[in-house]
C-alpha cells in the first residue's frame, strides 16, 4: 500500500504550542513504520478538519456521546481521530470502532456554529475503513446479509406479513444464517402492531396524471423499504402530487438509490446504484425528482459528490442532484392548491435526521401539517437527537439503538399526541418497537399520508389506531 | 500530609519543608510512569473497562478542551461514574504523587482542562444525574457532569431555571462552570456561578470528601465554597453541586437594536444603566461579529448595522413595561435606527442564537482566531473600543467585537490566518495589547473564561508577587502536594512550607508568663 | 521565640504606627483585656503594625467601631487592638460604573450617603447601627434585603488585606466581572478577623428603587408562616425581602418588601396582598423592628442565627418554640423566611442550662434541614458554656487555611469556629 505523504508523526507533543500539526511543516524524520490510517484516495480532508475549533457544541446532540459520555464517540473526538489518522496513526480496531459507532445522523452538522462539514468527513472516512479494515467474521456476515437484503425489493417482500421474518425461506442463505432476521423480527412485529394494517399493495402506474391544470412534471422514487413496508406512502405521495397539479412519472426500472451503501462506505456499490437511478430518471424529462424517504433524498442530493470522479456521469449527476426534492420541500415550493379537509388530531412531528439535519428541511413539513384545519402540532423534546434507527445502525448496534429508541419514545409519549408523523421509514420502524415496549398507544403516519387523508377527506382513523 | 514529597523538614525561617519539584505547566510524557500505572490499576479495579482509557489513539481525543491551540496528550483518562470511584482515584493520585486534571465537557476557553502529559485526566461526563429538583427550597442538587441547560430544562416544569448561562450552556457542565465561576449574558442582573452555588461535595486533592455549604446559606466557618468556585480545579474536584434555582420571570422582552456605530451603542448602554435600569442582559456585537453570526446561523440582524445591542428585560410585567419604555427612548436618543422586539419564543431564540454562536461562527470568516476575554469599567467602553480599533488598523489585524456591554466584559475576536507568515505572532501581539488596555483601564484580564494555562503569564501584570503569593496560601492549604491541576492560574508554584495538621506550640506570651499581666 | 514586656511592645508598635496608646478597660474584646491599641492611618501603616506585632509575637484583634466585638467566641488573647477607625474614608464612588471603593474603617452609613448622592446604594442592610465596612465584612452581617441581592459575598468585588506577617495583598479589582485568581474576598467575609486584616474594599452598587412598599400579614402557626412565605417566593412578584417575625407571645407577622418603579410596585403589591390573603396590609413605611436583630433591645439576652432550607422554616420555628417553652425561656424570632436565615433571642433571665438546651435542640432541627445554628452574641457565661459555633463539616480544611495565613495564631485567636 502506498504511504500517505500527508502522514506525519509529531508525537510526543510535549510542547503545547506545537498544536496545529496539520497546518504546516515538512514530513518529519521517523515516518511511521505502521501503515497510516488513510490512503491518498480522498482521505478525510485536512482542510475540513481544520474548520473544527473544538468548541464542543456538537456533543449534546450526538447520540453516542449522549449514551456513553466519551470524547472518542463524539463528532469532535472522531475528527480528532481522523486528524490522528492523517498524521500517521494506524487504522486500529479501536479507531474503526469509534467511526463505526457514528450513526451518521448529522445532528452535529446542524449544531456546529463553525460550519464543519462532518458529513463529508465521516463519509470519506467510512470509505477508507471499508478499504483498509478487516472486520471480524461475525460483523462481516451481518453486513453482507444486510446488503444482500435491503436494496432488493423482492427479498424484502419475503419479510412482509406477521412473523414471516422467522421463516422467510425465500431469502438467500447469507441472510438466513447471519442472525439478521432475529434482530429484525421484533421491530417488524412492533411496527405491524402500530402502523395501519398493511393494505394490499397498490400497483402504481408509470404515469399518474395531474388533477386539473398541470403545474409540474415530476419523477417519483418508490424506494426499497418504503415501497415494501409502507406502500401506502407511495400511493399517497402520487395522489397528493397529482392533486396539487403534477404529472407524476414513476419509472419501472428504478431500483435502490444507494443510500445505505453511501452511509456505510460501500463506495463502488453506492456508485453503481447512483448511476442506475440517474439512468432511470434522466430520460423521463421531469422538472423534479420527488422523494418521500428522508435517507434516500439526502443521498440522491449527494450524487454529484459520489460520482464526481466519473467522467461519464459527473455532469449528469450534478444536474440530477439539482432536481432532487423531498416531497415536503417540493410541495412547499409549489404552494398548495388542493383544498384540505379538517383532521381533528394532535400530531407529534418527528424530524428524521436525514430530513432535518442532512437536508435542513424542518419548517416545510410542519407548515404543510399546519395547513390542515383542526390539526394541532406538538413538538418533541430533544428533537435534535436521533431515534437510533440511522439506516442499518440499529441492526448492527441493537443495544444502544434500543436505548436511543426508548429515549425518543419517552419524549414522544411526553407530547401526549395521538399521531406520530415523520418522513422516514427507518424512524417509524425504530420508534415503533420502543413505543410498543413502553406501552404507548399512538398512531404512526408519514407526513404525506396525513396530507392525503386531509385532501381526500378521510377520517383520522385511517391513519392509525385511535384511543 | 503532603503525600507527594518528602516529609523531612529542614531548618528555615519561613519555609521549612522540602520544596516541590519544579513543574512545567504540562509535565513531560513518561514521567510518573510507575505512579500512573498504579493509579490505572486502582481505577480498573473500580470501574468498567470503558472507564479507563490508556489507548494512545483514544487519548488523543482528550488532548485539549475548548482552547484547541494548546494540546497535551494525557497519560491516562478516567471516566468515573460515582463520587466513590472519583475519590478513590484522586486518593491514588495523591499517594503516588501523580498530578490530575479534572474535566467536564471540555468546552473551557482558557485551557483550564489542558491535560498533563505526566498525569491523569479525570472526566466527569458520566456523572450526569440531576439528583433532586427541590422546588420548595429553590434548589437543585446535581452531579458535576450535568449539562448547564439540562438543569434549566429539568426545573422549567416547576417554574424555575438555573440563571448562569454561558454561551456554551447547551453542553458545558456544572462542574466546569463551578471550576471557572462561569458567567454568561444574564449575569449582569443575576450574577455568576458563585452567586448560584450554595453547596458542594468536594474531593480534596488528598482524596477526602468534604461538604462545603449546603441547602441553606451562610454556613459557619470560612467560606471555602466561595474560594473553591472559580479556582479552576486547583483546589479539588466538586462531585455534587447544590445550586440556586431562580423563579421564571413573569415576562421577558428581548430586543434587537441596530446602531450605526459601536460608540452609539455604547452610549445607549451607559444611558440605560445610569438611569437605574438593570436589564437581565445587554450584549453588543460589532459589524464584523454580525457578519460572522449571519454566515453561521442566519440570524437576520439589521442590515448595515455598525453595532447591535441585544437587550433582555425580565421580571414582573409592570416593571418590564416601564423599563422597556426607558430602553426604547435611550436607544432612540443615541442613534438607533432599528428596534425589534421579539414577539415569540422562536424570534427570541433567533436573536440569541446570533449572539451565542458568535465565537465559533467567526470560524466562518477567518481561518483562525483568538477569543479574548477582558473586563473594563463600563464607562471606559467607548475609549477602549476606539483603542482596539486603532490597534487593529495599525497592525492590520482584524478584530471582531462581541461583548457583555452591561458589565464591561469584552470578547474581542482577533482574526488571523495561521498559514500566513508572522500572522499568528501579529494576532497574539494584538490580543495581548488588548489585555494591557484592560489592565491600564482598571479592569481584569479575564471576566469569565478563566486564567487556565492561557493567561497564567498575564497574572503578574494584574497582581503583585505578594498578591499571588497570598492566593497561593489557599492553594497550599488545599493542595500542598501541588497535584490538583498544577500549572494553571499561577505562573509559578508556591513552595508550600509547613505541611498541614502540625500543631503549633502555645502562644509565646502565655508561654512567657506575660498573658496574665495584661 | 523572643519574649518581650509591655514597654518593649509599646516601643516597637510606636515605631510602626503614629497612634499607639495603652488600652483601657473599654478596649477589652468581649471581656478579654487588651494591652495596646494601634490606630493606623493607612494600609502601609497597618502592615507595619502587623509586622511589628509579628516580630514581637503579639496577638492582634482588628476592630472597626467595636459594635460587634462580642460576636463569636472571645479571643484567647488580645495583646493589640488594631483599630481601623482612622481609615474611615470613602475613597472613590464611580457612579457610572456603579462601584464604590472604601477604606475598611469607613462607616457603612457614610458609604450609603456617598452612593445615595447619585441615586445608588450598597445593597446591604445594617442590622447593628454604627458599624464599619470592615466590621460588616468580618461578621458577614446581613438583613432582610438579602433575598433579592444577597449578602456581602455577592457585592464585594475587590479587597486589600494585610496578612499576619504584614504582607499586603489584593484580590479582585474594580470591575464586577472578574475571575482572575482566587476570590480571597469571599474567604475573608465572615472570618471574624482571624485570617487577615481588611483595609480596603470595593463593592458593586445598585440603583435606589423609586418606590417601595411593605405588605404584612399576621400568622398564627409556623405552618401558616411557611405557607405564606412559600406563596410569595414561588410567585412572580420578585420580593426584595420576605421577613418572618414571631414575637415572644406567639403572635407572628410575615412581611414582604417590594421595590421598583411606582407602577410596578403598585401592581405587585396588589398581587402580593392577594397571595397573603385576608388581613394583609400595605404601607410605605417599614413595620416596627424591620431588620433589627431581636436581641438588640434586651441586654443580657442570647442572640442566635438559625439557618435552614426554605422548606425547613416551619419545623425550625416549631422546634425553637417547643424547646424554649420546655426550658421556660422567652423566645423571639425575626429574620428572612425567604432566605432561610432567621435570628432569635433568648430572654436575659434564662439560665445557662436552659439556653444550652434550647440551642442543642434547635440546632439539631436546623441541621436536619440543611442549615446550622450559631450563637451570635450572648453573656460570657452562656458563651463559655455552650458550643457557640456548632459542628463544622470542613473544619480540618479551615484549620489548614488558618495555618497558612496565620501559622502563629496571632490574629483574633480562638474567636472563630473550632477554636480557630
Amino acid at each position: 500500500m502506498v504511504e500517505s505523504t500527508r502522514a506525519r508523526s509529531d508525537e510526543p507533543q510535549s510542547d503545547p504550542r506545537k498544536a496545529d500539526a496539520l497546518s504546516a511543516g515538512p514530513v518529519p524524520v521517523g515516518t511511521p513504520t505502521v501503515r497510516s490510517a488513510f490512503d491518498e484516495d480522498h482521505p478525510p480532508s485536512a482542510e475540513l478538519i481544520s474548520d473544527c475549533v473544538h468548541c464542543g457544541f456538537c456533543l449534546s446532540t450526538c447520540p453516542t456521546y449522549t449514551l456513553w459520555g466519551e470524547e472518542m464517540d463524539s463528532p469532535r473526538g472522531r475528527i480528532d481521530l481522523m486528524k490522528a489518522g492523517l498524521q500517521g496513526a494506524p487504522l486500529s480496531d479501536t479507531m474503526v470502532q469509534h467511526f463505526d459507532a457514528c450513526l451518521g445522523c448529522m445532528a452535529c452538522v446542524t449544531a456546529c456554529p463553525s460550519g464543519v462539514q462532518y458529513d463529508k468527513l465521516i463519509e470519506a472516512t467510512r470509505v477508507q475503513v471499508e478499504r483498509h479494515h478487516t472486520r471480524s467474521p461475525g460483523d462481516r456476515a451481518m453486513r453482507t446479509a444486510i446488503f444482500a437484503l435491503f436494496p432488493y425489493k423482492k427479498r424484502l417482500r419475503a419479510l412482509r406479513g406477521p412473523l414471516r421474518a422467522y421463516q422467510a425461506s425465500g431469502l438467500p442463505k447469507v441472510v438466513r444464517r447471519s442472525g439478521l432476521l432475529d434482530r429484525l423480527a421484533p421491530k417488524l412485529a412492533a411496527m405491524e402492531g402500530l402502523a395501519p394494517v398493511l393494505e394490499k399493495r397498490e400497483k402504481l402506474p408509470e404515469r399518474v396524471p395531474a388533477t386539473g391544470a398541470r403545474r409540474a412534471v415530476v419523477g417519483m422514487l418508490t424506494g426499497c423499504v418504503q415501497g415494501e413496508f409502507f406502500p401506502g406512502v407511495n400511493a399517497a405521495t402520487a395522489r397528493v402530487l397529482a392533486a396539487e397539479g403534477c404529472d407524476v412519472i414513476i419509472p419501472r426500472r428504478q431500483g435502490c438509490c444507494g443510500a445505505l451503501s453511501v452511509h456505510n462506505g460501500r463506495q463502488e456499490e453506492a456508485e453503481s446504484f447512483a448511476r442506475a437511478t440517474i439512468d432511470a430518471f434522466e430520460s423521463a424529462g421531469v422538472d423534479a425528482v420527488v422523494v418521500n424517504a428522508a435517507g434516500c433524498g439526502s443521498s440522491m442530493k449527494e450524487y454529484a459528490d459520489i460520482l464526481a470522479d466519473d467522467p461519464d456521469y459527473a455532469e449528469r449527476a450534478k444536474a440530477f442532484s439539482g432536481k432532487v426534492r423531498d416531497v415536503s420541500e417540493f410541495l412547499a415550493e409549489l404552494g398548495s392548491v388542493a383544498p384540505r379537509h379538517p383532521l381533528e388530531v394532535t400530531v407529534a412531528y418527528h424530524d428524521a435526521c436525514h430530513l432535518g439535519h442532512a437536508q435542513g428541511i424542518r419548517s416545510q413539513p410542519r407548515n404543510l401539517l399546519k395547513e390542515i384545519p383542526g390539526l394541532q402540532l406538538r413538538e418533541i423534546a430533544e428533537a435534535e437527537v436521533c431515534c437510533g434507527s440511522a439506516g442499518i445502525w440499529n441492526v448492527l448496534n441493537p443495544e444502544p439503538a434500543r436505548e436511543l429508541g426508548d429515549r425518543k419514545a419517552r419524549n414522544i409519549a411526553g407530547t401526549g399526541a395521538e399521531l406520530l408523523v415523520t418522513a422516514n421509514p427507518g424512524c417509524l420502524m425504530q420508534v415503533s418497537s420502543s413505543l410498543e415496549r413502553q406501552g404507548t398507544r399512538i398512531g404512526l403516519a408519514h407526513t404525506i399520508e396525513v396530507i392525503d387523508a386531509s385532501i381526500r377527506g378521510l377520517p383520522v382513523s385511517t391513519l392509525g389506531p385511535q384511543h | 500530609m503532603s503525600g507527594t514529597h518528602g516529609t523531612e523538614t529542614t531548618a528555615g525561617p519561613v519555609l521549612g519543608d522540602t520544596p516541590p519539584e519544579a513543574t512545567s505547566a504540562t509535565g513531560e510524557a513518561g514521567d510518573n510512569a510507575a505512579g500512573i500505572a498504579a493509579v490505572g490499576r486502582v481505577a480498573r479495579a473500580l470501574m468498567p473497562e470503558t472507564g479507563v482509557i490508556a489507548d494512545p489513539t483514544q487519548l488523543r481525543t482528550y488532548e485539549c478542551d475548548g482552547l484547541a491551540h494548546y494540546r497535551v496528550t494525557p497519560a491516562l483518562v478516567v471516566l468515573p461514574e460515582t463520587t466513590e470511584q472519583l475519590a478513590a482515584v484522586v486518593k491514588a493520585c495523591s499517594e503516588h504523587g501523580v498530578p490530575f486534571v479534572a474535566r467536564g465537557s471540555g468546552t473551557g476557553l482558557s485551557g483550564g482542562a489542558l491535560p498533563r502529559a505526566d498525569g491523569v485526566l479525570l472526566v466527569t461526563s458520566r456523572m450526569r444525574t440531576i439528583r433532586e429538583i427541590r422546588r420548595a427550597d429553590q434548589r437543585a442538587i446535581v452531579e458535576p457532569g450535568v449539562i448547564n441547560l439540562d438543569v434549566t430544562r429539568a426545573a422549567t416544569p416547576e417554574g424555575y431555571y438555573y440563571a448562569p448561562d454561558p454561551s456554551s450552556q447547551q453542553i458545558c457542565s456544572i462542574g466546569g462552570n463551578l471550576a471557572e465561576n462561569s458567567g454568561g449574558a444574564h449575569c449582569l442582573k443575576y450574577g455568576f456561578t458563585s452567586n448560584h452555588v450554595l453547596g458542594t461535595e468536594l474531593i480534596t486533592p488528598q482524596g477526602d470528601v468534604v461538604s462545603l455549604g449546603g441547602l441553606a446559606p451562610d454556613s459557619p466557618g470560612y467560606d471555602l465554597l466561595g474560594t473553591v468556585v472559580g479556582s479552576e480545579g486547583t483546589l479539588g474536584i466538586a462531585t455534587t453541586a447544590t445550586v440556586r434555582l431562580v423563579r421564571l420571570p413573569e415576562e421577558v422582552r428581548t430586543l434587537l437594536v441596530g446602531f450605526h456605530t459601536t460608540d452609539d451603542a455604547g452610549a445607549a448602554t451607559s444611558a440605560i444603566i445610569s438611569a437605574g435600569v438593570l436589564p437581565a442582559a445587554i450584549e453588543m456585537m460589532d459589524a464584523l461579529a454580525i457578519e460572522a453570526a449571519e454566515a453561521a446561523v442566519h440570524c437576520n440582524y439589521p442590515a448595515g448595522a455598525g453595532a447591535v445591542l441585544v437587550i433582555e428585560l425580565d421580571g414582573a410585567s409592570a416593571e418590564v413595561e416601564h423599563e422597556y419604555q426607558l430602553v426604547e427612548r435611550f436607544c432612540q436618543e443615541n442613534g438607533s435606527f432599528e428596534l425589534r422586539l421579539a414577539t415569540d419564543a422562536t424570534e427570541r431564540a433567533l436573536i440569541w442564537r446570533g449572539r451565542k454562536s458568535a465565537f465559533a461562527a467567526v470560524g466562518r470568516i477567518s481561518p483562525d482566531y483568538i477569543v479574548q476575554d477582558g473586563v473594563i469599567p463600563r464607562t471606559a467602553l467607548p475609549e477602549v473600543l476606539r483603542a482596539i480599533a486603532e490597534l487593529s488598523s495599525s497592525s492590520g489585524v482584524r478584530v471582531a467585537n462581541v461583548f457583555h456591554a452591561g458589565d464591561g466584559n469584552l470578547h474581542p475576536l482577533v482574526l488571523f490566518d495561521g498559514e500566513k507568515e508572522g500572522a499568528t505572532e501579529a494576532a497574539e501581539k494584538v490580543s495581548g495589547a488588548i489585555l494591557d488596555l484592560c489592565i491600564t483601564h482598571g479592569g481584569a484580564i479575564t471576566g469569565e473564561h478563566g486564567v487556565g494555562v492561557d493567561k497564567a503569564a498575564y497574572m503578574p501584570k494584574m497582581f503583585t508577587d505578594d498578591d499571588l503569593d497570598t492566593m497561593q496560601l489557599v492553594r497550599c492549604a488545599f493542595d500542598p502536594g501541588n497535584i490538583s491541576n498544577p500549572g494553571k492560574i499561577f505562573p509559578t508554584p508556591r513552595l508550600c512550607g509547613e505541611v498541614p495538621g502540625k500543631r503549633k506550640k502555645a502562644h509565646p506570651l502565655v508561654e512567657a508568663g506575660l498573658a496574665d499581666a495584661f | 521565640m523572643t519574649t518581650i514586656d509591655l514597654d518593649t511592645a509599646r516601643t516597637r508598635l510606636s515605631d510602626a504606627c503614629a497612634e499607639v496608646t495603652d488600652a483601657t478597660p473599654a478596649d477589652a474584646v468581649d471581656g478579654v483585656p487588651a494591652a495596646l491599641v494601634a490606630r493606623p492611618g493607612s494600609t502601609e501603616e497597618t502592615a507595619a503594625v502587623l509586622r511589628a506585632a509579628a516580630a514581637a509575637g503579639l496577638t492582634v484583634v482588628p476592630r472597626g467601631r467595636g459594635t460587634k466585638l462580642s460576636w463569636g467566641r472571645p479571643p484567647e488573647s488580645a495583646d493589640v487592638v488594631l483599630d481601623l477607625s482612622r481609615m474611615n474614608r470613602v475613597l472613590d464612588h464611580a457612579a457610572g460604573d456603579l462601584i464604590v471603593d472604601t477604606q475598611a474603617g469607613a462607616l457603612l452609613s457614610d458609604v450609603q450617603q456617598t452612593a445615595g448622592s447619585a441615586g445608588q446604594r450598597l445593597a446591604l442592610d445594617e442590622p447593628v447601627a454604627g458599624g464599619t465596612v470592615g466590621g460588616m465584612l468580618a461578621t458577614n452581617a446581613s438583613g432582610p434585603g438579602r433575598v433579592a441581592v444577597g449578602t456581602a459575598r455577592d457585592l464585594l468585588i475587590g479587597v486589600t488585606v494585610v496578612r499576619a506577617d504584614g504582607v499586603v495583598a489584593k484580590a479582585g479589582g474594580r470591575v464586577v466581572k472578574n475571575v482572575a485568581g482566587y476570590d480571597l474576598g469571599k474567604l475573608v467575609i465572615g472570618s471574624f478577623g482571624t485570617l487577615v486584616v481588611v483595609t480596603q474594599a470595593v463593592f458593586r452598587l445598585h440603583p435606589v428603587p423609586a418606590a417601595r412598599r411593605f405588605v404584612t400579614v399576621p400568622f398564627g402557626t409556623p405552618e401558616d408562616a411557611s405557607r405564606l412565605v412559600q406563596s410569595v417566593v414561588h410567585a412572580q412578584v420578585v420580593p426584595a425581602a420576605v421577613e418572618v417575625e414571631w414575637r415572644v407571645d406567639g403572635a407572628g407577622t410575615v412581611g414582604v418588601l417590594l421595590e421598583g418603579t411606582p407602577a410596578g410596585v403598585e401592581a405587585r403589591t396588589t398581587t402580593t396582598r392577594r397571595l397573603l390573603g385576608a388581613g394583609a396590609d400595605a404601607a410605605e413605611a417599614a413595620p416596627p423592628g424591620w431588620g433589627v436583630l431581636p436581641w438588640t433591645d434586651e441586654p443580657g439576652s442570647t442572640g442566635l442565627k438559625l439557618t435552614c432550607a426554605l422548606s425547613g422554616l416551619a419545623p425550625v420555628l416549631t422546634a425553637a418554640r417547643r424547646a424554649a417553652e420546655d426550658a421556660g425561656v422567652a423566645l423571639t424570632v425575626r429574620g428572612s423566611g425567604g432566605a432561610g436565615v432567621l435570628y432569635a433571642s433568648l430572654g436575659a433571665d434564662a439560665s445557662v442550662e436552659a439556653v444550652a438546651d434550647v440551642v442543642a435542640r434547635t440546632r439539631a432541627v436546623c441541621t436536619e434541614h440543611g442549615g446550622a445554628l450559631v450563637v451570635v452574641d450572648g453573656p460570657p457565661a452562656v458563651k463559655s458554656a455552650v458550643d457557640v459555633w456548632g459542628p463544622v463539616p470542613a473544619i480540618d480544611l479551615m484549620r489548614r487555611v488558618k495555618e497558612q495565613f496565620d501559622p502563629e495564631r496571632r490574629l483574633a485567636p480562638g474567636r472563630f469556629v473550632g477554636g480557630i
